[in-house]
């Protein structure tokens, strides 16, 4: 069990050197002269040649990278062009707004999903079954945004009951959250149907029958518990895609996190936070699939002696 | 084909390919459907919900909402298609060659590729737009990010199955090269799981490429892409709802036909054994 875990905080160092290189590739690989997109357009050639001295770019690349890492381990990962706040103290409480939004919807898909792939499964091919898996169908295939877009349209826009962005009172969590829920409970239904049919099917579910136990105790001691193995994996990958899909959703709804920061300064061009903030993010991700991965094997004896 | 033969039996399989089918068709015969320019400015006509003239509106430049969908759909066809092309001619053999020849290449190659699949691939999309800028070329190479290490994982997955049966093991005692092998016994057993593995993907491709454009970092104005549309759409949604209508529908129906059209064929090449 130890092992598996320490295998895998192994793992984080290179995944984590793997997007620091990414980070810092990417403030060099970008086309044109960095010193120019810093400076401004106008500078003159003494004020570039200032602004590359004082960033390092005088210097040879691999001393620039070590820079760079001693930097960023120390936490200063520069300052926004645009606003001239310090890059950390953007992003942290942006990436906190983030992780709000992604935990809330996951745990809401969650719930949704056991009541409705279970009852789906007990009363199986009844109405139920069929709305829930048409349900699932549409909320895996209609994109995010399209969700997103007729939800805004419904709620803040025709019916004026919902504030169509920020997260000025608890209201504006309502439409974030359910537009990311929407596709995780559609999958999630999915696969607890899935993995719960398979489990029906075993012969020890069928012993616990012929015992005499009731129906509904048969399926949630016996077939629910065994099914939650194969689920509790897919919802840690939710969980991170979920953070992925948040990107869009934020955008969107105008909500302030990490996912909408980052096209913000790529589109304005503000190079250190996007920098910063992909690196967080990425970070955050690395982290959190360890996270999840440790999870599983507590809960799962089997992954313990991987 | 056989494969053909056994989709006509699912029902919503063959409901599905029709679909898809139609929509590919569609793309393919736009400017004998639409007669008008999706690119062509018309400011007398601006924002008009949908008539008999314009079946489905036109937007903030007086362009025809359905013109731009149905050339939208060409520009999604080609991206994901160029995607699966390039990807499928790098990644394939890369990952048949590391999957056969095993070793220390192998097992530096895989983790790079574990690495890089952490992350979704709207993130690693992102990047490297972050890196490329706007474009085709960018977006083609930034859903090859996502797709690449996808099929070297898989053409490895497949190669290392087959490694092990009776014949290669012949044939290597016959003396066969490597390439020999590769060739003539690996990529014949392996194209069945590849090629329903790209179908799957197409759906994927189309979204993540149309959320890029909706962003603003993909396919640039005024090139028609259903994203960007929709963006547009979201901009005028107080006063032109019914601008969202056209890609939405377009995408959605899209990808569900993709999907679904994709698990029918999965269905039929991988019997499975247990019912869904």
């Amino acid at each position: 069990m130890l092992r598996v875990a320490v295998g895998r905080l192994l793992f984080m160092i290179p995944a984590g050197l793997f997007v620091v290189t990414l980070a810092f590739g990417m403030f060099h690989l970008v086309p044109g002269d960095v010193a120019v997109m810093l400076a401004g357009e106008t500078a003159t050639e003494e004020v570039l040649e200032q602004t590359r001295v004082k960033f390092g770019f005088d210097k040879p690349l691999h001393v620039q990278y070590i820079m760079y890492l001693s930097r960023v381990l120390r936490g200063d990962l520069g300052i926004s062009y645009y606003s001239r706040v310090p890059v950390i103290d953007l992003i942290v409480p942006r990436f906190l707004n983030t992780l709000k939004l992604a935990a809330l919807a996951t745990v809401v898909g969650v719930a949704l999903s056991l009541v409705l792939g279970c009852f789906s499964v007990y009363w199986y091919r009844g109405p139920l079954d069929a709305v829930a898996t048409v349900f699932s169908l549409l909320g895996i295939c209609i994109p995010l945004y399209v969700v997103a877009l007729l939800l805004m349209y419904l709620f803040a826009v025709y019916w004026r009951v919902l504030p169509l962005s920020g997260m000025r009172s608890w209201q504006s969590y309502i439409l974030p959250t359910v537009t990311l829920a929407v596709y995780q409970t559609a999958f999630l239904t999915r696969m607890t149907r899935t993995c719960l049919l398979e489990t029906i099917g075993e012969d020890y579910v069928r012993t616990a029958r012929s015992k005499g136990l009731s129906e509904v105790r048969v399926f949630v001691k016996h077939a629910l518990r065994n099914a939650m193995l194969p689920i509790s994996t897919i919802i840690g990958l939710r969980f991170g895609y979920a953070i992925g899909g948040a990107v869009v959703v934020e955008t969107i709804f105008g909500w302030p996190g990490l996912g909408r920061l980052i096209v913000e300064s790529l589109l304005r061009r503000d190079l250190q936070v996007t920098q910063g903030a992909l690196l967080l993010f990425a970070m955050g991700f690395i982290v959190t699939n360890l996270l999840v991965d440790v999870l599983y094997a507590v809960i799962n004896p089997v992954l313990r002696y991987e | 084909m056989r494969l053909l033969r056994k989709l006509a039996r699912d029902k919503i399989g063959m409901l599905s390919c029709v679909v898809f089918v139609g929509i590919v068709a569609m793309a393919l015969l736009a400017p004998i459907i639409s007669s008008y320019d999706p690119l062509q400015f018309n400011y007398d006509e601006t924002y008009s919900p949908p008539t008999r003239a314009h079946l489905l509106g036109t937007d903030g430049f007086g362009r025809d909402v359905l013109a731009r969908v149905l050339y939208g759909a060409r520009i999604s066809l080609k991206l994901s298609l160029s995607t699966l092309a390039m990807s499928l001619v790098f990644a394939v053999p890369l990952g048949m060659a590391v999957g056969f020849s095993g070793g220390i290449t192998e097992a530096i190659v895989m983790r790079g590729i574990d690495v890089m699949l952490v992350f979704p691939p709207t993130l690693i999309a992102i990047v490297v737009m972050a890196i490329l800028g706007p474009g085709e070329l960018s977006v083609i190479l930034a859903l090859s990010s996502y797709t690449l290490p996808q099929f070297v994982r898989l053409a490895r997955a497949s190669t290392l199955s087959i490694k092990k049966s009776g014949y290669v093991e012949a044939s290597r005692n016959m003396g066969a090269g490597r390439f020999h092998i590769i060739r003539k016994h690996i990529w014949p057993n392996i194209s069945a799981p590849v090629i329903v593995q790209a179908t799957l993907m197409v759906p994927l491709l189309v979204l993540t490429a149309s959320a890029l454009s909706f962003l603003g970092l993909g396919i640039q104005p005024p090139t028609p892409e259903w994203g960007a549309m929709l963006y547009d759409a979201k901009k005028a949604m107080r006063y032109a709802p019914y601008l969202m209508i056209g890609p939405g529908l377009a995408l959605s129906l899209f990808v569900l036909s993709a999907n679904l059209l994709g698990d029918s064929i999965q269905k039929i090449v991988n019997p499975r054994l247990t019912r869904l």
